[in-house]
């Protein structure tokens, strides 16, 4: 029974998704969280390739991200899935995805520049620090390379990157969720925020979206703010560290996928009842909504990140830029997902809500 | 002890509750009987379906195994093959890789450098987070795992490590990915839908995504049957999943009886489960079942049938037999009476008859019962002299003649023979009222007979008077009279004891 309504549930996402899409569609850049109800989308593993004839045969591309985290596996699947769709088209799509084992930008500089040195036909990258990379994308443009930003965070404003596929709405991801702390906790208490890398964008917007809702109220308070550099480990120690320092603090807003992982255990741990909301869909952390221990998530559609990805590189290694074919940026959803969606979530992505 | 007699009624009841209680006994054994072949036939059922399953589930898994081995020799071979080649570029190890994939006929054919990249066919990537398998620095034997892809299948993924140099890099392991969904396609099972099977992790996951019947389908195994199996043998059902052992289970959920076998996969941490329903079997056998059990039944009915047949025969005859017995004995206990009271020379009641006669009627008398009583003393004459002079044959010829012509005359009377030439007539009734007539006939054709020489017979006789207290007192009086009348006889000419006596 549980497995057939699983199924519907499935098909009523994608539906759902297409028609959000279909209502979405001509805005190339929405701000707007797509901060929906529980029973639609998260994640949309139905995809087809668009009606776009590939003006080759082969491609080889190049990406980079962050850090080595579950996170940009999923956004890997939905890439995979991409290009064993065009090799039935019969077109091959050959490509690195390569991270750090430590989110870095001196990193992921002297990757950008090893892979300007190959035959690449695009060049994507997930943007380490904003600041320090807008920079080297735009000598790389310069030089004639097809560069392109993916997944979580894109560059800096005015970056002369061709375009940008993910998550267009972090600051709004990370308001969302505080609102829904605030409002779980009255609005009034203490509140501690973990933030993953230094100048992030993603990160950095989430925690700027968070900061700015509870300034809203005035009986809230923020207490630490935290980066944990995406490590679990650390971000357990921090959530250590903040309840220690304040014992009565209420809630943790957290703003990557590693955060509520390590305050999960941290809160379980030393028996706090503050409320957790934080982002992504780390299989640990929905075992912790699952069992109320995190009040709820932020799911991103790493899939459909991962797809239309390599969809629009393919565009422009054929020299398309940014306009009927694609947006400048392509938005993808972020959903918040509460306890009662976490079985079937677990069941979704990992297949076994008991593994 | 007294012995009660046994009457046609004990007989008969003795016979029917026997007849009930054999009835019964085949009834109840008919249904015994019965109730004993539903059980065996459910016993066979359930031990032809878990051997049935335990074989399929014993192949299956030696076929998973098999698949496994074959695919680690693969490997190896194809990282040999690998090895051999002189390989300068990326582009020509994806070839490689590409070729061994194609060789191999499976979804995912890697290589793993030290670094912890990928090398697929068509990408490079790093791994760390992904595979499992990377968590360790170094890898030292073959590993088995099962992968979750993300919204997507399950896969068997098995791991080699490898010691070869490409590009000038350190490679440490080999990895390929089989979908699950081809091993189900191998194993092949039945496509009449009559067996269902389930590939099955530790924790009761379904990761085949076949259905296990219409009841558990691809829910959690241990979440499907909770409730309806006991408490103990859930948490054994789970202990043997988590120990990687086989067993069986039976489910009868909602009456309806379903056979669980489940076997290990060696090094997966599968359970491969096999299931099919009882009535599959059972439908089978039924038909066979049934034609047999209509058979006894028929049997039964028909034993029945006879049984009451012959019981009621048998009933008959003994009640035939019972009162054709009595009626022999009857007429048996008829013939001896009358023999006793008879005498076999004349056919007229005998002295015998004539006592008990005697002795009822002295009970009457005394009683006042009898008012009207004739005795006739008679007595023939001549029989010695007939005996001596003409023999024994003709004194009996004597008594015979002399014992019809009295009971011609007195035909309303009781005659007896109380001696050898003695008679007695009892009258009453229509023989009293008319006693004087045939006495004077009896007399007249007597003083006829004297002259004819024929049977001469005195005869005296006195009636019941109030005074007389016993039959004997009548019979004196009329014996009196006899003698007299003899006297009167031999006057007359007539042979009498005391002129035979004379005469010698």
């Amino acid at each position: 029974m549980s497995g057939k309504m699983n199924s519907i549930f499935r098909k009523f996402l994608i539906v759902a998704f297409s028609l959000g899409i279909a209502g979405t569609g001509s805005a190339y850049a929405k701000d707007d969280v797509t901060n929906v109800s529980t029973t639609d989308r998260a994640v949309d593993f139905a995809h087809n390739l668009d009606d776009y004839v590939p003006a080759k045969k082969n491609y080889n591309f190049y990406f980079t991200y962050k850090i080595v985290h579950p996170w940009w596996d999923a956004v890997a699947l939905g890439m995979e899935d991409a290009q064993r769709k065009y090799l039935e088209k019969g077109i091959v799509i050959t490509y690195e995805y390569m991270a750090p084992e430590a989110a870095s930008y001196e990193d992921q500089t002297k990757r950008l520049m090893q892979a300007q040195d190959g035959n690449y036909d695009v060049i994507g990258v997930d943007v380490a620090d904003e600041e320090k990379i807008s920079p080297v994308l735009d000598k790389m443009i310069d030089s004639g390379e097809k560069v392109m930003t993916f997944s979580s965070s894109d560059a800096a404003s005015g970056c002369k990157r061709i375009a940008y596929v993910g998550n267009t709405h972090n600051y709004q991801d990370g308001a969302d969720l505080t609102e829904a702390l605030c409002e779980k906790l009255g609005y009034k208490g203490k509140i501690g925020i973990l933030v993953g890398s230094y100048g992030a964008p993603c990160h950095e917007d989430r925690a700027k979206g968070a900061k700015d809702t509870i300034a809203k109220y005035k009986n809230m308070e923020i207490v630490a703010v935290e980066y944990d550099m995406d490590s679990i480990d650390k971000a357990y120690e921090l959530s250590v560290d903040m309840l220690k320092d304040n014992p009565d603090i209420a809630g943790f807003v957290c703003c990557n996928m590693s955060n509520p992982v390590g305050t999960a255990r941290a809160v379980t741990e030393l028996g706090s009842e503050a409320v957790i909301v934080g982002m992504d869909h780390d299989q640990e952390a929905l075992h912790y909504l699952k069992d109320g221990v995190i009040y709820c998530l932020g799911v991103q559609d790493c899939y459909s990140i991962g797809f239309d990805t390599l969809q629009v590189a393919v565009k422009i290694a054929d020299g398309n830029l940014p306009g009927e074919l694609f947006p400048d940026k392509t938005d993808e959803s972020t959903t918040i997902i509460y306890q009662e969606d976490a079985e079937a979530m677990l069941e979704n992505l990992y297949g076994d809500v008991s593994q | 002890m007294k012995s009660k007699r046994i009457t046609e009624k004990t007989v008969s009841v003795t016979a029917a509750i026997g007849s009930v209680l054999i009835m019964l006994m085949i009834i109840a054994n008919t249904y015994w009987t019965s109730k004993q072949a539903i059980s065996s036939t459910n016993q066979a059922v359930a031990a032809v379906s878990a051997f049935y399953l335990e074989s399929m589930a014993d192949r299956r898994a030696k076929t998973i195994t098999n698949l496994i081995n074959n695919n680690f020799d693969y490997m190896e071979k194809a990282v040999s093959l690998i090895d051999d080649e002189q390989i300068d570029s990326q582009q020509e190890l994806r070839a490689a890789i590409g070729r061994m994939k194609r060789l191999l006929s499976i979804n995912r054919f890697a290589l793993v450098d030290e670094d912890n990249i990928v090398y697929t066919q068509y990408t490079t990537y790093t791994g760390g987070s992904r595979h499992s398998f990377l968590v360790n620095e170094t890898l030292d034997e073959k590993m088995i795992s099962t992968v979750f892809i993300y919204g997507s299948s399950k896969e068997l993924c098995l791991v080699i490590p490898i010691d070869i140099k490409i590009m000038g890099k350190q490679f440490k392991a080999c990895f390929v990915q089989i979908n699950i969904n081809d091993i189900v396609d191998l194993l092949a099972f039945d496509d009449q839908q009559s067996t269902h099977f389930a590939l099955y992790s530790e924790n009761g996951g379904n990761i085949s995504e076949t259905e296990l019947g219409p009841y558990i389908g691809t829910k959690n195994i241990f979440d499907a049957i909770k409730g309806n199996v006991s408490e103990e043998e859930w948490n054994l059902f789970r202990d043997d999943f988590a120990n990687g052992k086989r067993g069986t289970l039976i489910l009868n959920i909602s009456d309806v009886v379903d056979t669980v076998c489940y076997e290990p996969v060696p090094d997966t941490g599968w359970e491969l489960v096999v299931m099919i329903r009882d009535s599959v079997i059972q439908d089978q056998i039924q038909e066979i079942s049934e034609k047999s059990l209509a058979a006894s039944h028929m049997q039964v009915v028909f034993l029945l049938v006879v049984a009451t047949l012959f019981s009621a025969l048998l009933f008959y005859l003994i009640r035939r037999v019972a009162k054709e017995k009595l009626e022999e004995e009857k007429e048996k206990s008829k013939v001896f009476r009358s023999m006793a009271n008879t005498d076999s020379m004349t056919g007229i009641r005998n002295k015998h008859a004539y006592l008990e006669t005697e002795n009822q009627l002295n009970g009457r008398i005394r009683e006042g019962l009898i008012d009207k009583l004739a005795l006739v003393a008679c007595d023939i004459n001549g029989l010695k002299y007939v005996n001596d002079t003409k023999g024994h044959a003709a004194g009996d010829r004597l008594i015979k003649d002399a014992s019809d012509l009295i009971c011609d005359y007195f035909s309303h009377g009781s005659v007896y023979r109380t001696g050898g030439d003695e008679f007695v007539v009892l009258l009453q009734g229509k023989g009293y009222d008319n006693k004087e007539e045939v006495i004077a006939a009896f007399n007249k054709k007597i003083e006829e007979n004297i002259k004819k020489n024929e049977v001469v017979v005195s005869i005296g006789y006195s009636t019941l008077s109030s005074d007389d207290e016993q039959l004997y007192d009548v019979f004196e009086r009329a014996d009196h009279m006899m003698y007299d009348r003899k006297k009167e006889l031999k006057s007359m000419g007539a042979k009498t004891r005391e002129f035979d006596e004379e005469t010698q």
